[in-house]
């Protein structure tokens, strides 16, 4: 999407400095309350100790790193991060490995508590780490607690800081990983992706693991497809409301890059003490609105007939939403259950 | 504008030193500065007049250019986290920076061992700089130091630059703790001396300059003044040597300063009785009185341009009249034969002694003349072998001193001495021949256009021909040996004698020998005002 010579506009919510803007539940079931880490469903992010999980979080989730990522101990107790993603998922962080004994029994004793109500489990290994055989041990050891606690939660598997290894032999050291994670990990299933921070492989290994979370995707797209249609759009995009994510894999240097923009568009607003609800994007050759759709995700209309008025697509998004919020409920109040 | 070729790609295991130190941040995009000072592309929307032809950036580097715009505001600006490492970023040969009017220029990477010359052009760039409009006053130095003396000192005298040249080369490796690949030579005196060294040698430095500059402005007042002189005669068919002592053939030399008792000639010594208009023109064309002014209406055209490395591509003037100069002095030499009687210490009629005791005055215009280090290190930076630089600087140090002794015994041993005495050779050699010669006419002309290309500033220049006038004398043997005891003396064995004290090598011979140094260069510049 070029964007020369166009004028940004955007409406602005004062909502306080948070990332996150509150979900927009007509019903306001919930409201802004502080969830209680016990009952809500977990993301789990872990692995060693500087293999990029906290740089990792910052980037996808547009979380200013407010000291020195390179810490001089390992992280004591979990992370909360009160980041809600789609839905009442929680985001937490913990280094696993690497602790002398007194961390040993922590963890050992916390383990339960860590482990139970877990949706997904990501697990980040660093491809230049020389103790290849500690990091296997740890992460069997997690799984053995997710087996006990979380049998249900999904497993991703994601090779880190690909971009230190040389280009040509990058699918080589992926498939050999890739074949050694799959071994270690059975009877539980893992997805393993190669990721580095920079270039896309992050936001598409994401983007494949937040879509898998969404219930009801291809419904999802089936409608999203008629309403293209009806509204005479050339594009329409559903992005992941807290992230950015969006779920096309074709053109990811694309998607990500917006979802950049974006995020650097938040991180600007915040400052200001506003939070990002919308933006319109017009030149004499198209149009484009992202604006928030569903309680979990925002949509992008890309519009190239600049004749039709902004006020016309806008209210048909707006009709939309019901219509979509209506789909993204189907199971009732707890929306993020995986389908199985 | 942007004209990515990122399409490239971007191998190599570097390990991501986290460690690294940024450096100074300073405007010139060290390398050490680089990364902090990436993203390296601006879209043409940030260009404030852009071209109708929009070039395209690649998709690759349009992503990695919001990325790490992203990125770069996710931290503060002191952690270092998230910088772009030198892998994923286009290498310093492809990124453009950009000023806001819209010109691009390519960034030099000054990282030690990057540079792209062969010791070849390393030595000719020294030769180059080195050649100076001392070359002008050789003859004249040996001249007033004996044939003899002239040559051993010119020997001597370029073995001792040559040596604190590379001692000035070597300071930067003494310091093992600290990065010093963007250090210049003032920096590694601030280092040893404080903010005194740093600021007395740069104070050194600006003498020179204003030395260099009063040279120039003299030199070119007096070519632009026999120029004119010619052409006037040219047109008007005017023979004018036959009132000045001078030869009687076809080569004629003269002896300009035979009858106003050592003086240079500021006016000439003719008058027509009859010849109005040569009077007229005598009246407005005076070597000291009106050209210098009449100069400055030619050179301030010149300094209007609106870059002045428009000038930088008239480099080659430099070495053409040096060349020129060789072949001119060949020819004279060729054409009047030599002339040489050894008379060890009682001067002649004719021939002025082997040994003379005014020597230190060629001392005086050598250190000039063998001056360049305030600039060697950053010469030598560009060498592509860098383990060669002391072999290059001794060839190059070694070419310089035949050249200047070439020109300055043809000269000296070919200038006509039955006629004309030896004591006759000015200080500017090219002075000794009529304006009326065409060879010389021709040099005249090169030399005064290689230094009005390379004339930077106007600034004091009125004032300084009004010193030229208060202090008669103005030569600047003084400022050439004021700067020479700074740079090319004192600080080097200094710089030496303390870091060896630091590391505890400092042996007495060692000592004694760079003391000796400092002492003789003291000694040489006292004694130039003696002279």
């Amino acid at each position: 999407m070029e964007e020369s010579d166009s004028e940004k506009t955007t409406e602005k919510e004062n909502l306080g400095p948070r990332m996150d803007p509150p979900l927009g539940e007509p019903e306001g079931s919930l409201g802004w309350v502080l969830p209680n880490t016990a009952m809500k469903k977990k993301v789990l992010l872990m692995g060693k100790s500087g293999s990029g999980k906290t740089s990792m979080r910052s980037i996808i989730f547009a979380n200013y790193i407010a000291r020195d990522t390179r810490r001089l101990g390992a992280t004591i107790d979990v992370e909360h991060s009160h980041v809600r993603f789609l839905g009442n998922l929680v985001l937490n962080l913990w280094d696993c490995g690497g602790q002398d004994t007194f961390m040993e029994n922590y963890f050992t004793s916390q383990r339960d508590n860590i482990f139970r109500n877990v949706e997904v489990l990501i697990y980040v290994f660093d491809v230049e780490s020389r103790e290849l055989e500690k990091d296997m041990h740890y992460y069997q050891s997690c799984l053995e607690a997710i087996l006990q606690n979380s049998p249900d939660a999904k497993i991703f598997c994601l090779v880190h800081k690909m971009d230190l290894v040389q280009e040509d032999q990058r699918d080589l050291i992926f498939k050999e990983r890739e074949e050694d994670l799959r071994r270690l990990s059975r009877p539980l299933e893992c997805s393993c992706f190669r990721t580095s921070i920079w270039d896309e492989t992050l936001y598409k290994a994401w983007s494949s693991i937040v879509y898998q979370l969404i219930p009801n995707v291809q419904q999802l797209e089936m409608n999203l497809r008629n309403f293209a249609e009806i509204i005479e759009a050339d594009e329409v995009l559903l992005f992941e409301r807290a992230t950015f994510l969006c779920k096309e894999q074709r053109d990811a240097h694309r998607f990500e890059k917006i979802s950049n923009i974006i995020k650097q568009f938040k991180l600007s607003c915040s400052k200001l003490a506003a939070s990002f609800q919308s933006m319109e994007v017009r030149n004499s050759n198209f149009a484009a609105f992202i604006d928030i759709f569903t309680s979990n995700t925002y949509v992008m209309v890309v519009m190239s007939d600049p004749s039709i008025p902004s006020a016309a697509t806008l209210i048909n998004i707006r009709n939309a939403r019901k219509h979509f919020e209506k789909l993204e409920r189907v199971d009732g109040p707890k929306q993020c259950l995986l389908m199985r | 504008m942007a004209n990515m070729n990122s399409d490239s790609r971007h191998l190599g295991t570097s390990e991501v030193d986290h460690e690294r130190d940024p450096g100074p941040m300073n405007i010139q995009f060290e390398p050490s500065d680089l990364r902090s000072k990436r993203p390296f592309c601006i879209e043409p929307t940030n260009i404030v007049n852009v071209n109708h032809v929009i070039q395209r950036v690649s998709d690759h580097a349009s992503a990695m250019n919001k990325r790490i715009h992203y990125y770069s505001r996710l931290t503060t600006p002191a952690d270092k986290a998230l910088i772009a490492p030198d892998h994923v970023v286009p290498a310093p040969e492809e990124c453009y920076v950009y000023s806001p009017l819209g010109s691009a220029y390519k960034l030099q990477s000054y990282t030690e061992g990057y540079g792209k010359n062969t010791s070849l052009v390393t030595i000719f760039m020294i030769w180059n700089t080195m050649m100076g409009t001392s070359i002008l006053s050789i003859p004249w130095g040996i001249k007033q130091a004996g044939f003899t003396t002239g040559m051993c000192v010119i020997i001597l005298m370029g073995l001792l630059t040559l040596y604190c040249c590379y001692r000035v080369v070597k300071s930067r490796t003494m310091m093992f703790s600290l990065d010093t690949t963007t250090w210049e030579y003032p920096d590694v005196c601030r280092h040893y001396f404080g903010s005194f060294g740093q600021w007395s040698s740069l104070l050194f430095s600006l003498v020179s300059l204003i030395g260099a500059m009063i040279v120039y402005w003299v030199l070119m007042s007096n070519f632009l003044f026999n120029t004119g002189k010619f052409i006037f005669n040219f047109i008007h068919h005017i023979n004018d040597t036959d009132t000045i002592l001078s030869t009687n053939n076809s080569n004629p030399v003269i002896c300009p300063s035979a009858g106003s008792g050592g003086h240079p000639d500021n006016s000439s010594m003719i008058f027509y009785a009859n010849d109005t208009g040569a009077q007229q023109f005598e009246k407005w064309w005076d070597k000291s009185r009106t050209v210098p002014f009449y100069l400055v209406g030619l050179l301030l055209p010149l300094l209007n341009f609106k870059s002045p490395s428009f000038f930088s591509k008239f480099n080659i003037l430099g070495t053409v009249s040096v060349l020129y100069l060789i072949f001119l002095v060949t020819f004279k030499a060729v054409r009047l034969g030599f002339h040489l009687e050894f008379h060890w210490f009682i001067p002649t009629e004719f021939f002025v002694p082997e040994i003379r005791f005014q020597f230190p005055q060629l001392t005086g215009v050598l250190t000039l003349a063998f001056f360049i280090h305030n600039c060697i290190i950053t010469l030598l930076k560009n060498n592509k072998k860098q383990e060669n630089n002391v072999r290059d600087l001794c060839i190059a140090y070694m070419l310089v001193t035949l050249t200047y002794l070439y020109i300055g015994v043809l000269v000296f041993a070919s200038f006509p001495s039955p006629p004309l005495s030896k004591d006759c050779i000015e200080q500017n050699f090219l002075d000794n021949f009529p304006s009326s010669d065409t060879l010389s006419f021709i040099a005249r002309i090169f030399l005064l256009f290689q230094m009005m290309t390379v004339y930077p500033l106007l600034g004091y220049l009125a004032r300084v021909q009004l010193l030229g006038h208060i202090f008669g004398d103005i030569y600047p043997r003084y400022s050439g040996a004021a700067c020479g005891l700074a740079f090319v003396f004192i600080y080097p064995s200094l710089i030496y004698i303390i870091s060896l004290h630091q590391e505890e090598r400092l042996t007495w011979p060692k000592l004694i020998f760079h003391v000796f140094i400092i002492i003789l260069g003291v000694a040489n510049l006292i004694v130039q005002f003696f002279m």
